[in-house]
């Protein structure tokens, strides 16, 4: 299992984990084949990363023990009124890519 | 409740707050003398020993990295240098006077100091990346940033209450309230007492424009460090200034330092590493 950037989804990925949305209720199911286009769907719905099937270049035992919802809860808040800017986007996007590779809460 | 030109006028005249201790005089005294040596120094510093003792803990602690133990304060000024012990006499100082919080309120001024420390940590942080030499000012500079904070919790308790109220209510930044309740914000209460403790313009600068809202010929490197390093230290979590928010971050600021060119992830990587390292700071002000 994989994490990967919703904009690097490509044809050929299956979901390792279910994506749910910021109130718990299921957006895809485990094992959906994914395409581009749900990728950009996924990220419309405001979903960042996706777990898919497939080897983790990097460390798996990282990824697993963090919830990239609860991430990106943490971050909606304390970026409530700041996202209209560029900057604090790319901040935003940074700091949540940090978090995810350091399994920081 | 005060109006902003009676709290001025409070903070300006009122005698019970805090000074920081004659040794900072002396030191910076003796700073200015190209004959002095690091005895001298040493002399200076130990002739308060609680502050001296403060002073080895830093010194002696993984931030400044050193293995072999440091024994005394003249040992600390010969490898360290004059303007570092300086610097961790001003922080240990900083900590005696504003440490604590002598009223009863709902601000939380251990995550205020963690928010503190963490902020001076990604200052020197951000000063290596960008080039910036003086990096002990950077951290002193992010260390005070938020003084007027724990000043207006202290010595405007009624006043201070009523912007954490409003802040909780809007859910907004608290310099907002500030602004909006009292018509004066920590920004200027700090600066204050900068100018009372006599501290550099450059800090006194820093303490003042924390939250840049200037343009391109109002920029100075040091304000603009620490605007961005409370802004990256709120997006990290660490402590808390009291609110949850993060203020946008200057076009200016960001241009001029050229975090534009800079790798976010690895920079954001290096302040969690210091931040980590700054933790003996939260030791020494609880001790």
């Amino acid at each position: 299992m994989k994490l990967v950037d919703v904009e690097k989804i490509s044809e050929d990925l299956i979901l390792a984990r279910e994506v749910t949305g910021k109130s718990g209720n299921v957006l895809l199911a485990k094992g959906t084949k994914l395409t581009v286009s749900m990728g950009h769907r996924l990220k419309n719905w405001g979903v960042q990363y996706a777990y898919v099937e497939g080897e983790d270049l990097t460390s798996e035992k990282n990824y697993v023990a963090i919830d990239p919802n609860a991430i990106s809860d943490r971050l909606n808040i304390i970026f409530s009124q700041s996202l209209n800017s560029e900057i604090m986007k790319q901040i935003y996007k940074a700091v949540y890519e940090f978090k995810i590779s350091h399994g920081a809460p | 409740m005060k109006n902003s030109l009676e709290i001025r006028k409070t903070i300006e005249t009122v005698s019970n707050i805090p000074t920081l201790p004659i040794v900072i005089e002396k030191l910076t005294k003796l700073l200015q003398d190209p004959k002095t040596s690091a005895e001298d120094v040493g002399k200076a510093i130990t002739s308060d020993q609680v502050l001296a003792s403060k002073v080895l803990k830093l010194v002696n602690s993984a931030f400044y990295g050193f293995p072999g133990k440091i024994s005394t304060v003249t040992h600390a000024v010969v490898i360290l240098g004059f303007s570092t012990v300086k610097n961790i006499v001003l922080t240990a100082s900083i900590f005696n006077a504003f440490g604590k919080k002598i009223t009863e309120n709902s601000f939380d001024i251990e995550k205020f100091w963690l928010h503190s420390i963490a902020c001076s940590a990604a200052a020197q942080c951000i000063s290596r990346h960008v080039g910036h030499i003086d990096k002990e000012e950077c951290f002193i500079a992010g260390l005070i940033h938020d003084v007027g904070k724990v000043v207006m919790c202290n010595f405007l308790p009624v006043e201070f209450q009523a912007v954490l109220k409003d802040r909780e209510q809007r859910n907004c930044l608290l310099y907002q309230s500030e602004n909006d309740i009292l018509h004066i914000t920590h920004e200027d209460i700090g600066g204050i007492i900068c100018e009372r403790w006599n501290l550099p313009k450059t800090l006194q600068s820093a303490v003042k424009r924390h939250h840049f809202k200037g343009t391109e010929k109002d920029f100075s490197i040091v304000d603009g460090i620490v605007h961005a390093a409370d802004i990256f230290v709120r997006a990290l979590d660490y402590g808390n200034g009291g609110d949850n928010k993060i203020p946008i971050m200057s076009e200016c600021v960001w241009r001029n330092l050229g975090l534009k060119e800079i790798e976010l992830t690895t920079l954001l990587h290096d302040i969690s590493e210091e931040v980590e390292k700054a933790s003996v700071f939260m030791q020494v002000l609880n001790s």
